[in-house]
């Protein structure tokens, strides 16, 4: 369960207004080219645009008095060109989200002017977005695919009241939702209804996972779960409904792999996801999987931008998988979370930071793909 | 772009209070008043003949930080030194690091905490360890380069070293007049080399306890005392030469110009300390507590009188720990030390409080300086009130010029 509010791996139908400041700016939009004027007097009174991108050609028809622009947003600069002598102009880009901002032009007498810029970005994908978009969204069907049928397994086992078999099953019952778990987050009060751990939802709505998890490891028994059970699998298959339609772009496909990752320092590193069963490697391998399917929908895409990078991320995600592997008892199966040192968990926790890094790198390069 | 500027305010106004001392400054430091005093916000300049952050005169915050390479790759760690001198040479001037810091797409390049701040002094002064020397199979092709001067720190008496706060294979100390301009450094120089290098120790320190220029005012440390009189200051030139700088003549060649570091955090029991007598007290440093006179002394700045004898006992006493660190006592040893106070809460175990001096020395060669002085202050009256619990011993490259980066005379 994401315990703080991140930027949103995608949710362009939800009219929350957080996850709207986190996708404006990452729509596909060709740039938009503006001219602009300065001359003795300051800056242009207004000017009008459109959101989105927009490279900026600033040029000067006065004699030198004024020689600066700069593009505000309350006190902050955004943007700006120094030294732009008479008959020269200067350049610089800018992705601008609808609002209201000011123009700066010190030494005229208009030395203030007024930007504003409306509408939304345009949304319309490149033919490679639209590859790397398919190919995600072919994986968020088949996680929850997944998900929905070993969530079944894994809550029959439970209400046959075969206790040994329901904690087999638990952990491998989660590995799909720990891939995808950024888009879970986007829904709601979904995250919360499959993925609360005790103290994140008030006591009398906590239910999902990690209750049936407490019942069958610290309780030792399957009674009284039989609602428990029926509301997960309504809960994984109302997801698994949700995802169909739900809108992604390139950048923030990137941004969830990076959301992945901050879930494995947040909460797996330290221990905290699965405090009963200890199955905590296993949600690790399964987060840094869907990190990883995410950057491989977008790799085509960063492959143009920045080949290096995608060397090193190659690189980095190997290494992450080196760092678990001494710790495999089987094909999905891992120690628990107690077996580790003090120096198992520095070392993985730093592969992560590593492979993190670059990896929050890759948004910009593909920004408007 | 400057920090200031960043915050989109008329900038100039605010810009006018900081004051670039000229390349000069560090070898002659400015008249009296002029920029040496604090609060002034000066930048201090990066390049230099030696780095910075030694001689120049002490501020009154550090960040320490110690790190271990995580790679074997030679050339990831030399993009890394390269990487953060560049960064380095920015922030020592108050400005934002990196090109990326109103992408509404992109995590900026400049973490952004110091915006608003000046300069602030920031120095940042980078050092070797020997484990990077040391390291199996000598990846960075640096063993046959190693120093001797980088040999393992004798156990001296009382010692209780913690090895996980101890060493390492690089270190940066951030020096600086504001705290969140020095954590600002270390955080983003640490996230520059995140995959290359990860933090392996780090120590805040505040009021600094020596001083390192004629003009500073003699500080306290948490014991209450005056520390650090004797320092070599910066208008000791012939003193730096003899005794901080590794000189033309010294092995290896790549640190001509450099200076090697040994920390030590030395806890002090505070509780106990504060429970003996002024009397007490004052025989076990050797100095008057309120002016700092050596004992049989009246100021602070007279000689300090080993041979003097009162009843037939010596005034100052066989144990006190300036008659034991005196360089007259050490064949003339003399260290350049900017050590600093801390406190990092409270001991877990016994509630008590978790403080003391982070002491730093800057020398010519350790197994000259620190190491002899502190064999010598094994029978110290102080060490009854003191616990050493952490060491480092750094090798610190000199100064770059306007182009280059910190290190590369050892790896080029």
């Amino acid at each position: 369960m994401f315990r703080t509010t991140g930027r949103a791996l995608l949710g362009a139908a939800l009219s929350s207004a957080l996850l709207a400041v986190g996708l404006a700016g990452t729509a596909s939009a060709k740039t938009a080219e503006v001219k602009v004027e300065i001359n003795d007097d300051g800056c242009p009174a207004k000017i009008t645009l459109k959101a989105g991108p927009h490279h900026f050609k600033v040029t000067n028809s006065g004699s030198g008095d004024v020689s600066e622009f700069e593009i505000l947003s309350g006190d902050r600069i955004l943007g700006e060109v120094e030294n732009v002598a008479p008959g020269l102009n200067k350049e610089f880009s800018l992705t601008l989200k609808a609002g209201n901002y000011t123009t700066y032009c010190p030494g005229g007498s208009r030395d203030k002017g007024k930007l504003v810029v409306k509408g939304t970005a345009s949304t319309k994908l490149s033919s490679e977005g639209q590859a790397a978009v398919d190919q995600y969204r072919q994986y968020l069907e088949a996680q929850t695919a997944e998900l929905v049928t070993a969530t079944k397994a894994f809550t029959d086992a439970v209400d046959a009241g075969n206790l040994d078999q329901a904690k087999e099953l638990y952990a491998p019952s989660r590995i799909a939702y720990e891939r995808i778990e950024p888009v879970a987050e986007v829904f709601g009060d979904l995250d919360p209804k499959i993925d609360a751990r005790e103290g994140d939802v008030p006591k009398k709505e906590w239910g999902g996972y990690h209750y049936i998890e407490q019942k069958l490891w610290v309780d030792g028994t399957t009674e009284g779960l039989s609602d428990y059970s029926k509301d997960l699998n309504e809960n994984v298959a109302t997801l698994q409904n949700l995802v169909k339609d739900v809108e992604l772009q390139p950048a923030s496909i990137a941004n969830g792999a990076v959301e992945l990752l901050n879930e494995v320092s947040k909460s797996k590193i330290t221990g905290e996801e699965e405090r009963y069963s200890r199955t905590d490697l296993v949600d690790f391998e399964a987060n840094v999987q869907g990190a990883e399917a995410a950057y491989n929908a977008v790799k085509p895409i960063l492959q143009q931008k920045s080949p290096q990078l995608v060397t090193e991320l190659d690189a980095k995600f190997a290494a992450v998988y080196a760092g678990l592997q001494p710790y495999e008892t089987g094909d999905t199966t891992y120690v628990a979370y107690t077996d580790l040192t003090k120096a198992d968990t520095k070392a993985l926790s730093q592969a992560i930071d590593s492979l993190a890094e670059p990896l929050s790198k890759v948004s910009k390069q593909i920004v408007g793909s | 772009m400057s920090r200031r500027a960043f915050l989109g305010t008329a900038g100039a106004g605010a810009l006018a209070t900081t004051v670039a001392l000229g390349t000069d400054a560090l070898v002659h430091p400015p008249a009296a008043g002029a920029a040496v005093s604090r609060r002034l916000d000066v930048a201090v300049p990066f390049e230099g003949a030696h780095q910075a952050g030694i001689v120049t005169p002490v501020q009154d915050r550090l960040l320490f930080a110690s790190f271990d390479v995580i790679t074997d790759d030679r050339d990831d760690l030399v993009q890394v030194l390269d990487d953060w001198t560049r960064a380095s040479r920015r922030m020592v001037k108050g400005e934002m690091i990196g090109t990326d810091n109103d992408n509404q797409d992109a995590p900026p390049d400049d973490t952004g905490e110091a915006v608003g701040l000046g300069p602030e002094a920031l120095t940042l002064t980078f050092g070797f360890g020997a484990s990077l020397f040391d390291r199996a199979g000598d990846p960075f092709r640096i063993a046959s380069r190693k120093p001797a001067a980088l040999a393992p720190m004798p156990v001296f008496a009382r010692d209780e070293i913690r090895p996980e706060i101890s060493e390492g294979d690089l270190a940066i100390q951030a020096c600086a007049d504001d705290p969140t301009v020095a954590f600002h450094a270390i955080r983003d120089l640490a996230r520059i080399g995140r995959g290359v290098v990860a933090l392996r120790w780090s120590q805040q320190g505040f009021g600094r306890t020596s001083v390192t220029d004629d003009k500073q005012v003699t500080p306290r440390n948490l014991m209450g005392f005056k520390d650090g009189t004797n320092n070599i200051v910066v208008e000791d030139a012939g003193a730096l030469d003899d005794h901080v700088w590794v000189g033309p003549k010294d092995d290896p060649a790549w640190m001509t110009n450099g200076s090697y570091l040994v920390t030590r955090r030395i806890r002090m029991m505070l509780e106990i300390w504060d429970r003996s007598t002024l009397g007490d007290q004052e025989l076990t440093i050797g100095r008057n507590k309120q002016e700092g006179a050596p004992l049989g002394g009246a100021k602070e700045h007279d000689t300090v009188n080993l041979t003097a004898k009162h009843d037939g006992e010596p005034v100052i006493p066989v144990d006190a720990h300036i008659r034991l660190a005196a360089p007259s006592e050490n064949k003339g040893v003399r260290m350049l030390r900017r050590g600093f106070s801390f406190t990092d809460g409270i001991d877990p175990v016994t509630n008590q409080l978790d403080a003391g001096l982070f002491f730093i020395a800057y020398q010519r060669d350790p197994s000259t300086g620190f190491i002899p002085v502190q064999q010598h202050l094994a029978t110290d009256a102080l060490n009854e009130y003191i616990r050493h619990d952490s060491t480092g011993t750094f090798a610190c490259p000199p100064g770059v010029g306007a182009s280059g980066f910190v290190g590369e005379t050892l790896f080029h």
